[in-house]
């Protein structure tokens, strides 16, 4: 139990170090990326994947994946972001927006642990109806004319440079993380996804779980959706397209395991920085924007290559020490009886 | 006489209905879809679906998954297009170059795969990313701007797409037919065709009885890469223009396509044929949609989406022990 709480730190502590590195890096080459405004603009700028990347977390600790979030972040965005417009109270607004999360986590939900259909090929039905819907919803127009106080609260700062939404982000995922790791029910979701058969036979309700993880992602998910309406100021059709991968690529960076029940929400949170500063940086370095996909690409199959490469010499290496041991003991056990 | 009728009434003969069904509907709908000339035409919207899913289902049958095809298609009209304007190469040979950067592409995904044992969907995701980025680095090599696009091609090259048959049969119809029974054959009636069977049912097995499981695995992401890099010279040849973004939303298509022909995402089942209809179904039905009952082009992923769940759910529905519980209650009664 120990080496495993050990080594979720260390992935999330190699995480941290690539981000200290890479920013030191980029500072080297152009010293103005470490003003403390550039800095700050990092982290503050992340604050959509970094919800979309806490509630993806959700979804692959119980070692499924959620492809549908891009669109339902469209989605929400859309609905929240018209109803603002046309003058409904902003608490409605906001609670229309997360039902639609909540709904769409519930059918997600549904199909991948009640009716146990892969959950990348469910997700990615659900992906193409959503983004579809919001064609139907909006009729292809944008959605623009966002009352200004809904828009100016983006660039609010609490603190100095701290804008208001990545200072309650933040709180939020410590909050998160410490229920998810000191509570028992919090533990239910890394417990599911390191080993489900196990799981259900101590009696910890595997498909509620599977069910409350997605429904939590369909949150995040429309959270970040409201929040990216504040942001930007504007809703296109192709709003978060493709935001899904990112926020998978920002899950791997910070140290989740794919396969499930290893990580923590933290590392999202700081692969989602990482992930996020990827065209800022390539500005800074003086490189076109264009090599963004290029890079994230690179980063993400070199990460997870790693990764898988490192897990078989840790597990060969145990196996090896195991059969040593146990060669030992019988060798032991042999000169006694002789 | 019953066991006939069973196997009489499998899957593909499903899916032949419900096209049957859709040229009725929309034959009833409007006249003009039934036009030969409009309806062979309209292959050549969907002629990049057809081709890559029959070989996704190679990827599917040995447990894997390949969301990176669709972005080897927009790769591969660049190469061709930045070759052949930029680099003067012969469009024959840019043609061919292009189609060895896409099995490189597919044999570097495929590496990873089955030789480091990553999930096949996460190196399959970053390569959508990588090669994607890769197609918008090669438009920025040449001297038009990428928005643009690169035309002009020879005749020689637009004709492979707009060639006809006895002045009907487009040149898609008779490429897909041969693929079709290229992949047929080389899954259903080749000792290569078996390995990728017994590999996606259990590859430890495979591996015991002397199959190079790794390579057989790595060989179908090569395959399914290739596939996509002949739709993106049909695409390249068919438009005229050469982009980088071509075919960016086909995936759900691909994946819907091949969950639709019968193939299980878990890996060891599936049939080219029942790939093959299942395309022309989804084909027909996006041509057939906007056409019919003026559905915007827009909307389209709403119907493939909820097919794909239809179909998963279905099919989860009718193999889960209580719904065998519920028929032979039925029966007996």
């Amino acid at each position: 139990m120990n080496t495993i709480k050990k080594l979720t730190k260390a992935r999330e502590a190699s995480s941290l170090l690539f981000l200290v590195v890479l920013f030191a890096i980029v500072g080297c080459i152009n010293s103005d990326f470490l003003a403390p405004s550039s800095i700050m603009a990092c982290f503050n700028d992340s604050v959509v994947f970094t919800l979309l990347a806490v509630g993806m977390a959700f979804a692959i600790f119980i070692g499924e994946i959620d492809v549908s979030i891009g669109s339902n972040l469209g989605f929400s965005a859309a609905v929240v972001g018209s109803m603002l417009r046309d003058g409904h109270s902003p608490v409605l607004a906001f609670a229309t927006g997360i039902l639609i999360g909540v709904l769409v986590g519930l059918f997600n939900g549904w199909g991948v642990a009640v009716l146990k259909i892969p959950s990348l090929i469910f997700t990615l039905g659900t992906n193409g109806i959503l983004r579809g819907m919001i064609f139907l919803y909006t009729g292809g127009a944008w959605v623009e004319n966002l009352p200004p106080a809904f828009t100016a609260y983006s660039s609010k700062p609490l603190v100095s440079n701290l804008t208001v939404y990545y200072a309650v982000v933040i709180a939020a995922v410590i909050g998160i993380h410490i229920l998810l790791t000191r509570t028992k029910k919090g533990k239910y979701f890394i417990a599911v996804g390191d080993n489900e058969g196990g799981a259900t036979l101590v009696g910890i309700p595997a498909v509620q779980t599977k069910v409350l993880a997605y429904v939590f992602c369909g949150i995040f998910a429309s959270i970040a959706g409201i929040i990216y309406a504040s942001r930007i100021g504007f809703i296109t059709v192709l709003a978060g397209n493709g935001y899904e991968m990112k926020a998978v690529a920002a899950c791997v960076i910070g140290g989740i395991s794919l396969t499930g029940g290893l990580g923590s929400v933290i590392g999202a949170a700081i692969g989602a920085v990482i992930m996020s500063s990827v065209s800022r940086i390539l500005v800074f370095m003086g490189f076109s924007s264009d090599y963004d996909n290029t890079i994230t690409g690179l980063m993400l199959i070199t990460i997870v290559v790693l990764d898988a490469l490192l897990q078989r010499h840790s597990a060969e290496r145990i196996r090896r020490e195991r059969l040593t041991n146990r060669a030992a003991n019988a060798a032991q056990k042999g000169g006694e009886q002789a | 006489m019953k066991k006939s009728i069973k196997s009489f009434f499998n899957w593909d003969m499903f899916l032949l209905c419900v096209l049957i069904l859709e040229f009725v509907i929309f034959g009833m709908k409007n006249q003009k879809f039934l036009m030969p000339r409009v309806l062979l035409a309209s292959v050549n919207d969907f002629i990049a679906i057809c081709i890559i899913s029959l070989f996704v289902t190679f990827v599917m049958i040995t447990g894997g998954i390949d969301i990176q095809a669709a972005s080897i298609v927009g790769l591969t009209s660049i190469i061709i297009g930045v070759a052949w304007q930029d680099g003067g190469m012969n469009v024959w040979a840019a043609a061919l170059l292009a189609v060895v950067a896409a099995a490189l592409c597919g044999a570097l995904s495929g590496f990873f795969i089955a030789y480091c044992n990553v999930q096949a969907m996460v190196i399959t995701l970053g390569g959508s990313f990588l090669y994607a980025g890769f197609a918008l680095l090669v438009s920025n090599l040449s001297a038009t701007e990428a928005y643009k696009g690169i035309s002009g091609f020879p005749d020689s090259f637009k004709v492979i797409s707009k060639f006809k048959l006895f002045g009907v049969i487009p040149s898609q119809l008779i490429l897909f037919a041969v693929l079709t029974l290229i992949a047929y054959l080389l899954l259903h009636k080749s000792k290569y065709g078996r390995s990728v069977f017994l590999v996606g049912i259990n590859q430890k097995a495979a591996e015991y009885s002397g199959i190079n499981t790794r390579l057989v695995i790595m060989s179908t992401y090569i395959l399914s890469a290739v596939s996509a890099a002949i739709a993106g010279i049909m695409l390249t040849s068919y438009l005229g223009t050469s982009k980088s973004d071509l075919g960016s939303n086909l995936t759900l298509n691909i994946i819907t396509t091949v969950v639709l022909g019968g193939t299980l995402s878990t890996g060891g089942k599936g049939s080219v044929i029942g790939t093959a209809l299942a395309s022309l179904v989804i084909g027909i039905l996006r041509f057939g949609l906007p056409l019919c009952f003026k559905v915007n082009t827009q909307y389209l992923d709403v119907p493939v989406g909820l097919l794909l769940i239809v179909v998963v759910v279905g099919r989860a529905i009718a193999s889960s022990p209580k719904t065998a519980v519920f028929f032979k209650r039925f029966q007996k009664n």
